[in-house]
């Protein structure tokens, strides 16, 4: 995955570097919002969301004053890093018995006709969240991140094939899960 | 040309915009679609549907406290540029002072043909504190120079 001597982050990055404030502030405003919707998407739980995102960018400072150009894009680094966090986290979920049962997803129809929209948010985080994770995965770099297929295979380390697969299986759950709002959105 | 099973399953995978399908596909997508319009906009409404649910689901926008426990903990500039002028005038202060030891040190372990500098014998009593000094010189000048290569 290499950047092509194409990365736009790499200037920010090198004032990041250098220590200029401008340069974190301007980094923040386009990377954070991304990373932070990512981890939110993946884990469904807006503090760990912000747990993820701080981690992801406190590394990403480290990192700043001996970052090497021309290798993979900081974009897909700082999506790389907040997976493996992700992961990490909806590891210990697994792991960790608690005596408060996870918050049920309701992916079922609404008793009403119509929803409000906060509501079919929540429907359809609900059905996201209800995913296996790798589905999960796939769509929202695809879709919500936007990524390439080919960049998005590569963050997952799977073929390209593998990847239309998770996508469509993905896409194929969700449809079923929202199927009774055909006429929102 | 694309066959109409590839179309459909590209909309079932990567939804009903064209524009997000592989680039290497969307060319003979299009020409399909100009052909098979009837058959294939209903597929492409259908995961356009699906498209615009997903749209929905909530992100998140960072608050305030997070924005600044990120911006306090970035890399800043001012205290390494000051460690490193400080590191470097310790240097080469010290330096000076050792490269007046070594004069001293050379002159004194001279054949006495020429007089002996009254003035440099306070310097020469303590050779191995000026040996010591310069080491310690040096480790700080290259750590000076690091520092700043760094930045």
């Amino acid at each position: 995955m290499s950047s092509d001597g194409n990365d736009p982050d790499e200037g920010l990055l090198a004032g990041v570097g250098r220590g200029d404030p401008t340069a974190v502030r301007a980094l923040l405003d386009r990377r954070l919002p991304r990373i932070l919707a990512l981890a939110r998407r993946m884990l469904n739980d807006p503090g760990e969301a912000e747990d993820v995102a701080q981690e992801t960018f406190l590394r990403a400072w480290k990192q700043a004053r001996s970052w090497k150009p021309g290798g993979a894009k900081f974009d897909t680094w700082l999506h790389r890093v907040a997976l493996n966090l992700c992961y990490d986290r909806l590891r210990k979920r697994r792991e960790t018995p608690t005596d408060q049962p996870p918050e049920q997803v309701d992916t079922g129809p609404a008793p009403d006709a119509g929803l409000l929209g906060a509501d079919l948010s929540r429907r359809v985080e609900s059905a996201l969240a209800a995913l296996p994770p790798r589905q999960r995965e796939a769509i929202v770099l695809c879709h919500h991140q936007g990524l390439g297929n080919i960049e998005a295979a590569g963050l997952m380390e799977i073929s390209v094939e593998a990847l239309e697969s998770l996508l469509s299986r993905g896409r194929r759950a969700l449809k079923a899960a929202l199927a009774d709002l055909a006429g929102e959105a | 040309m694309m066959s109409l099973e590839r179309f459909e399953d590209l909309a079932e995978t990567y939804g009903g915009e064209i524009a997000r399908w592989p680039e290497a596909e969307r060319e003979a997508a299009r020409a399909l679609l100009a052909v098979e319009a009837v058959r294939l906009t209903p597929v492409l409404v259908a995961a356009a549907h699906l498209d615009r649910l997903l749209d929905r689901a909530p992100a998140q926008a960072p608050d305030s406290a997070l924005l600044g426990r990120l911006i306090s903990a970035a890399p800043t500039a001012a205290p390494s540029s000051r460690r490193w002028i400080a590191g470097l005038s310790a240097a080469l202060g010290l330096s000076a002072a050792a490269f007046a030891g070594v004069v001293v040190g050379v002159s004194m372990g001279r054949p006495a043909a020429a007089p002996p500098a009254v003035v440099t014998v306070a310097s020469a009593a303590e050779p191995a504190a000026v040996v010591t000094t310069a080491v310690d010189t040096s480790t700080a000048l290259q750590d000076a120079i690091s520092e700043h290569s760094d930045l």
